[in-house]
């Protein structure tokens, strides 16, 4: 294992996020902050409490995870797709380090950046509603196997991406209606019997749920669930970071 | 002595079917330069390309210093540093910041002070705080040069680099290549330009629609390039070619109103003097007279043809 040179990548590519870091945080901690006063004021005076949680409150969870999906894709999936595009890429590949450097590099540094504004608007959160956090062992699990998983779903976007419109695609025709319809902003009790069957199709509402039940023990579908779901996420995508590496697919010709 | 790269049968055959590269079996000595020479399209960056681990070749082995591109890829790519033909740079860093940044992708501890002297050596170190997009051109490709020296290669790739380079820099270029190599640093540059092998290589390889069709050392090369022929066109023609100036290489062409002698520049002697004395004792009129070097497209075309 070449540790110099998976911390010259994590680095190069923190040091490229801090250029756009003010960016990068203030859009979601404006729009987390826009969520609460729409969901959370406006329509909470209303609502007031879903499962016992006041419903500005209910929300933070998911706008986290809304957050911590896009970001995390995002970000890993421009980190790879840049040097591919620029041509810079050559260096890293003719560089004795093996697939399983570049990605921890990459995916390492997406995941870090995706965790800070995690924690950042989970501490916006707090200016806005009463937050209290039952398993802080398990929020900081969730938190950190979201941003890695997603992170490298992201990687893997990048790499199959050959072009800007492929790089937002999957974004935003899949990820973001995903997190919407995953119960961000409800509880699947709320749904008729119907659509709370459909929505366990959706794989990010187990995210969900389980990040939420580690604030407030109120879940959709019971954790051990969601905790196997996340595993099971992680293992897809490292099979396919793991096919990308056998065959160098779209990275080496 | 040990080679510092040891090709044999390589083949590049690109998705879509097309074969840029036919079995080439080429060893490159240590601490030699050689230059690759070969027109547009001929699989100069393909055959670079796949000894530095950038494409997968089809067929064929690479060995650097004994160790397999492949098999032991870590060891073989540490030794080599590449500089690529096209621009490819990191616009929004700093020049200190991704020169640093090479040196780590290699697995080397950070250095400062030997980024500094590969910076000032390539006159770049007043820019070293300047975004690499503030830069023109050419300074950017010596960025590209201070990044592939940035982990002390043993073995440099540099994949055309006097294309978009003034006069000076390549001074410069061709003064950190000799030094580079009195440090025992093998290097292999491509060019189009025969003259540029001329001035820097040792030994001298043509490329030519995917085959290597020839390395030589450069003194033998320059021996067979440094042809030239003089052609005489004459006020009569000749039924035949008088007993006299049989002893020449001379073509009689046009019905005997032309005549080629084909003379070595690099000789002692041309024999172009007494071929005219010659020709004037034969009371032969001479009406004009031309003289032509085989220029580089020749040789590839005499080449071409003889492995046939
Ligand atoms: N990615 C690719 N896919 C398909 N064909 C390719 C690819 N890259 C190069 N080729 C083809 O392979 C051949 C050799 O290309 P290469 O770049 O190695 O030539 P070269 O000798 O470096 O030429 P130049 O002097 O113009 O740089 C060309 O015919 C080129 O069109
Ligand atoms: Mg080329």
């Amino acid at each position: 294992m070449n540790f110099e040179a998976i911390k010259a990548i994590y680095l190069f590519e923190m040091a490229r996020m801090r250029r756009t870091l003010l960016q990068s945080v203030i859009s979601p901690v404006l729009s987390t902050s826009l969520y609460f006063v729409v969901f959370g004021s406006a329509i909470g005076g209303r609502i007031q409490e879903v499962e016992g949680v006041q419903y500005g409150a209910f929300i933070v969870p998911g706008l986290i995870m809304l957050t911590l999906l896009q970001n995390s894709i995002s970000n890993a999936s421009f980190g790879i797709y840049f040097p591919k595009f620029v041509g810079t890429i050559y260096e890293v590949l003719s560089a004795p380090i093996s697939f399983v450097e570049i990605v921890i590099g990459y995916v390492g540094a997406a995941a870090t950046k995706s965790l800070i504004l995690g924690v950042i608007i989970l501490a916006t959160a707090f200016l806005f509603v009463p937050i209290e956090i039952r398993h802080p062992f398990w929020m900081v699990f969730f938190l950190v196997a979201t941003s890695i998983t997603f992170s490298l779903f992201g990687f893997i976007i990048g790499i199959w991406a050959d072009g800007f419109e492929k790089l937002q695609l999957i974004p935003l025709l899949v990820v973001t209606p995903l997190v919407f319809l995953g119960g961000s902003f409800y509880s699947i009790h709320m749904l008729p019997p119907f659509w709370r069957d459909v929505t366990l199709f959706n794989p990010v509402l187990y995210l969900i749920s389980g990040f939420r039940w580690s604030f407030y023990e109120t879940a959709d579908v019971s954790v051990g669930v969601s905790i196997a779901m996340i595993f099971f996420f992680l293992a897809i995508c490292l099979g396919l970071v793991w096919w990308i590496f056998r065959t160098g697919y779209r990275l080496k010709a | 002595m040990p080679n510092a790269i040891s090709i044999s049968n390589l083949s590049k055959t690109y998705e879509g079917g097309f074969t840029a590269l036919h079995g080439i079996d080429l060893d490159i000595r240590d601490g030699e330069i050689l230059a690759l020479l070969g027109p547009n399209g001929a699989g100069k960056t393909t055959l670079i390309s796949l000894v530095c681990g950038i494409l997968n070749p089809t067929t064929g082995t690479v060995n650097v210093q004994g160790h397999d591109i492949i098999k032991d890829f870590r060891a073989a790519r540490q030794l080599i540093g590449l500089v690529p033909q096209e621009l490819h740079v990191e616009t929004f860093e700093t020049v200190w910041a991704t020169v640093n940044y090479s040196r780590g992708l290699f697995g080397k501890k950070p250095d400062p002070a030997l980024c500094e002297r590969i910076l000032k050596d390539l006159s770049l170190w007043d820019k070293k705080d300047n975004k690499i997009m503030q830069l023109s051109g050419g300074m950017k490709r010596r960025v590209m040069i201070a990044k592939a020296l940035a982990h002390e290669p043993r073995i440099l790739f540099l994949d055309e680099p006097t294309a978009g380079v003034d006069v000076e820099l390549r001074k410069d270029m061709w003064q950190l290549v000799r030094r580079l190599r009195e440090n025992g640093v093998t290097i292999i540059l491509t060019t189009h330009y025969i003259e540029e092998a001329e001035e820097i290589a040792d030994r001298v390889g043509v490329i030519n629609k995917g085959r290597l069709i020839l390395v030589e050392e450069k003194k033998e090369l320059m021996r067979k390039l440094g042809k030239k022929q003089l052609t005489l066109e004459l006020v009569e023609g000749l039924p035949e070619l008088p007993e006299a100036l049989s002893h020449y290489d001379l073509d009689v062409q046009d019905g005997g109103r032309r005549l080629v002698y084909s003379y070595d520049t690099q000789a002692a002697r041309t024999g172009i003097g007494s071929l005219l004395a010659d020709l004037n004792r034969a009371g032969i009129a001479v009406k004009d007279l031309d003289t032509e070097q085989s220029s580089l497209e020749d040789i590839f075309v005499s080449l071409v043809e003889e492995a046939r």
